[in-house]
Formats: structure tokens, C-alpha cells, sequence
């Protein structure tokens, strides 16, 4: 699923004082393209996230997915949403989560994953009927993750979902995360503050300006998955991006 | 269960102090017996009329369970339609705090005028008292719903309904449990005050001939069995809270 933004402004006008979240901000995605929004606290990639998401309608600008507008994508189910909070639902089962998500994507005449499937393919078949809260917080993301792919969508929005995880279990999702990525190849959009993650995952990473956001940055990076850090061009990357966040200018686009 | 265990120990040690201090005390200052009869002068009492007690019991226990099951559909019902119909929100609770405000004590003989000596009129003072906390209490847990599930029905494109079904009413169920924890004991006290102001039975009835005929044995022995009925009505709701809302912190196994 292909995107495409332009001038988008978005400004939250019932706070005080009223906030401009994203100022004039344009951005064109391919279609299966894995892009890492990156920014400072409060730089308007969560706001961008959720105008892309339907869950907030833009002041001024157009967005289209495959040029359609986000809320007819998301009424056709083409829209996946995971974010930080793995919001599980804790009275239901593992099984009876991915279930429950599979039970609002109508069949489009191709066969659903098994539920049995999804749960083998994120590494919990075994504990299927346990509930969320018995569940460590690595495996509760790996939940989420898998009704993320119960959704059979295009276009994943992912907002920090790893953020609230300890190192070495973020490291190994990620890796896990690439692996169910590259056989179904949606479009990601992946908001994160986290450098070594934006690199090792995405085909390009957006750098924000500060608040109101716009592209700082635009880097395509080209090197084959998985990606080593003591890489010289991964470190190449790194220091590139590195500046551009701490010294960002509008409009910088580098590959 | 080691943990509960203890404490059950523990709550019915409490209880035995305290009644053979009372006990203990009416003996050794020699309390004459129409101002404060001794707790076995009084369980004496219960036991040599067990069917009197037994019939005002079971009207009591009937007339309030079935004003608190009023109170708690009519409550929860309310609840969901504020839920559905948010515009309607500020009007329907300042009724309902105004109702609330209004002491039930100068209600319940009014509605002894209008429907006379029988069991309608407590049934409806117990259910305009279990009314309120019930919808407080499941209308905050119908909204207390986590944004970020929200967020996710949305995006998996929920109708209304299906939010209600699956996120709604499963958020507020612990809710329900805490207005029935409340709302039980205001039951037995609104069905006795009920009684209290004219009635042809009941533990009120039976308290309010005792207390007439300063038969103070016959008064205790109902406030006894009020006090226990009351406390096993809420037990017994903790305990099917635990089974049911299995997935709050404070229910969880280990």
C-alpha cells in the first residue's frame, strides 16, 4: 500500500495553549516500504501515525493509502495498529485475542491464518490458553504481534511497541518483527526514538524537526538485513542521522 | 489460601473478643437488661423462637435481594443508556444525586401510605437504595476503558455494539462488583427501615415490637441475625468476585 502526504497540518486547538503538531508535512511511501519515523518527544510522529490510523482527522493537507482516504482503508480492514501498550485484553485467553481480532477481518476469499498458526509463527503455542497477565512482557508484545498479523492488513502502524521492553528482549523482537515482515511485506510506518532500532529495521528513516514536525531527514538505507553494527557504512548511517537530529534543517533529503 | 486461611482465623477471634468483653461486661456491672441485654441472653432468645425468626427472615431476605436486584438492573440499565446517549449524562445524574439526597426515612412511611402494609413498598425503598451507587459505580467502569483499547477497536473498524460487548462491559464488571459489595448491606437496611415504618412482618417489624415493648433480647437477637445475613451477602459476593473478575491484580492465583 503506497502513501501519500502532502502539506498535511495538523493543530490540536482545544489545548492550552493550542499546539501545532505537524506543520506542512509531505512524505510519499512505496508500496511494501518498512519507513522509521524518528524524532524528539513531542516532534508529531505519533500525531502523524494516527492521521494516517483515522484515529485523528487532519486540520489542513490531503493524505491518501493507494489513494483512498485512511477511513476507508481502515472500514476495508486494510490498516493494522499496534502500539506501545500491548492492550491485551486480560479476560480473554492468547488464543481467544488473536480470535477476537480475526473475528472483525471479513474473509476475502483467500483462507484466514489458523489461529493455531499465528500463535506457532510468534512462539506461543504453548501457552495459548494463558492468560495475558501470566505472560512475561516480551510475550505479551509477541501476543500483540501476532493479532498484528491476524489482521491480514497492508499497512502497519506501529507505535513504539517495543519501547517499554528491556534491551534484550527488544533486540530479539526486532529481529523476530523482520522476520514475519519480510515474507508478507506490508508498509510499516514505525514510530521510534530509538537510533539502533530505526537502522537495524527500516529501508528509510524520516528524521523529525522539533515541534511542529516536518522532515528534518529523508535516508534511504540500502544495506542488506541483518544488519551489523560494526559495519562501516551502518556507523556511516548512524553519524548521519545522529546530526541531522541534533541539528535539524527542513528539507534535507539524503540517501 | 495458607494467607486466607489465617485471616479467617484471625476475623473470628476478633469477633469472639468482642462479644465476650460485651458479654463479660454486662455481667460484671450488672446492666440491667432493658438497657443492653447480654449477646448470649440474646442468642437464647433466638434459639427458643426459631420459626418467628425464621418467617421474619425470609421476608426481610426476600424483600431485599428483590430490591436490590430492581436496584441493580434498573442502575446498570440507566448506566448503559447514559453510556449510549452522553447528552443526557448531566440531567439524569443530578436527578439521581437530588433522589439520593432525599432521606429515605421520611419516604418510607409515604410510600407505606400509597401502597399500603404489604411487601411493594419495601421492595421499592431498597431498590431506590441500591439505585445509586450501582449506576455511579458501573457508569465510571463503562468509561473507564483503556484509551489504547480503544484506539485498537477503532482501528479493527468495531461497531458501537461490539465495543459495548467485548470492551465495555468486561471493563466494568469489577465495577459491578464493587457497587453490589456496597449495595447489598444498603439492601437489608432499606428493607428494615421499610418495615420499620409499618409492617405486617419482617425483622424491622419484629425489631420495632421489641424496641415498643423495651423487650431488648427479641431486638439484638434480629439485629444479630441482620449483622450475619449482611456480612455472608458479602462474602459470598467477594467470593464469586474473585471467580469472575479473575484478572484483576488483587484476584490473581500466586
Amino acid at each position: 500500500m503506497n502513501l501519500q502526504i502532502e502539506s498535511l497540518t495538523h493543530k490540536f486547538s482545544s489545548g492550552k495553549p493550542p499546539r501545532t503538531a505537524l506543520s506542512d508535512f509531505s512524505l510519499s511511501v512505496d508500496s511494501g516500504q518498512f519507513v522509521a519515523l524518528i524524532g524528539t518527544s513531542g516532534c508529531g510522529k505519533t500525531t502523524l501515525l494516527r492521521l494516517v490510523g483515522d484515529l485523528l482527522q487532519p486540520t489542513h493537507g490531503s493524505l491518501t493509502l493507494d489513494g483512498q482516504k485512511p477511513a476507508e482503508v481502515r472500514k476495508s480492514h486494510g490498516i493494522a495498529w499496534m502500539a506501545q501498550s500491548p492492550a491485551l485484553l486480560p479476560w480473554l485467553t492468547a488464543r481467544q485475542n488473536v480470535a477476537l481480532a480475526q473475528q472483525f477481518i471479513p474473509v476475502n476469499g483467500h483462507p484466514r491464518l489458523s489461529v493455531d498458526g499465528i500463535l506457532e509463527r510468534v512462539g506461543l503455542s504453548d501457552v495459548g490458553n494463558a492468560h495475558p497477565f501470566t505472560l512475561s512482557g516480551g510475550m505479551q508484545q509477541r501476543l500483540a504481534l501476532g493479532r498484528l498479523l491476524a489482521m491480514d492488513a497492508r499497512l502497519w502502524l506501529m507505535d513504539e511497541p517495543f519501547a517499554a521492553l528491556d534491551e534484550i528482549t527488544r533486540e530479539r523482537l526486532t529481529a523476530e518483527l523482520l522476520e514475519l515482515w519480510q515474507p508478507l511485506h506490508p508498509t510499516v510506518l514505525w514510530v521510534t526514538h530509538n537510533i539502533y532500532e530505526a537502522l537495524r529495521l527500516a529501508d528509510r528513516v524520516v528524521v523529525f524537526t522539533p515541534s511542529p514536525g516536518r522532515v528534518a531527514a529523508d535516508v534511504t538505507i540500502s544495506l542488506p538485513r541483518p544488519r551489523r553494527e560494526d559495519d562501516p557504512r551502518f556507523q556511516e548511517i548512524l553519524s548521519r542521522l545522529r546530526s541531522a537530529l541534533a541539528y535539524p534543517s527542513v528539507g534535507q533529503v539524503t540517501s | 489460601m495458607n494467607g486466607s486461611r489465617k485471616s479467617g482465623w484471625i476475623a473470628l477471634a476478633i469477633v469472639l473478643v468482642f462479644f465476650s468483653v460485651w458479654e463479660a461486661a454486662v455481667r460484671f456491672f450488672e446492666v440491667p437488661v432493658y438497657i443492653l441485654p447480654a449477646p448470649s441472653r440474646a442468642l437464647a432468645t433466638l434459639i427458643a423462637n426459631p420459626n418467628l425468626y425464621l418467617e421474619a427472615t425470609a421476608l426481610t431476605l426476600g424483600e431485599s435481594l428483590a430490591g436490590l436486584g430492581i436496584g441493580v438492573l434498573a442502575g446498570g440499565l440507566l448506566a448503559v443508556l447514559l453510556i449510549m446517549l452522553p447528552g443526557l449524562e448531566g440531567g439524569v445524574m443530578t436527578l439521581a444525586i437530588l433522589m439520593k439526597s432525599t432521606p429515605l426515612v421520611a419516604i418510607a412511611p409515604l410510600l407505606t401510605i400509597w401502597l399500603g402494609f404489604g411487601v411493594v413498598p419495601k421492595i421499592v425503598i431498597t431498590a431506590l437504595m441500591t439505585f445509586f451507587p450501582v449506576l455511579v459505580n458501573v457508569l465510571s467502569g463503562l468509561q473507564r476503558v483503556d484509551p489504547a483499547l480503544t484506539d485498537l477497536f477503532h482501528s479493527w473498524n468495531a461497531s458501537r455494539w461490539e465495543v459495548f460487548r467485548h470492551l465495555r462491559l468486561p471493563t466494568a464488571l469489577p465495577f459491578v462488583f464493587a457497587a453490589l459489595k456496597i449495595s447489598a448491606p444498603l439492601a437489608m437496611i432499606g428493607a428494615v427501615v421499610a418495615e420499620w415504618t409499618g409492617a405486617s412482618g419482617g425483622l424491622g417489624r419484629t425489631m420495632w415490637l421489641a424496641y415498643t415493648n423495651l423487650n431488648l433480647p427479641y431486638l439484638f437477637a434480629a439485629i444479630f441475625i441482620l449483622a450475619a445475613a449482611g456480612m455472608l451477602l458479602f462474602r459470598l459476593l467477594a467470593w464469586l468476585e474473585r471467580k469472575v473478575v479473575f484478572w484483576l491484580p488483587a484476584n490473581r492465583e500466586n
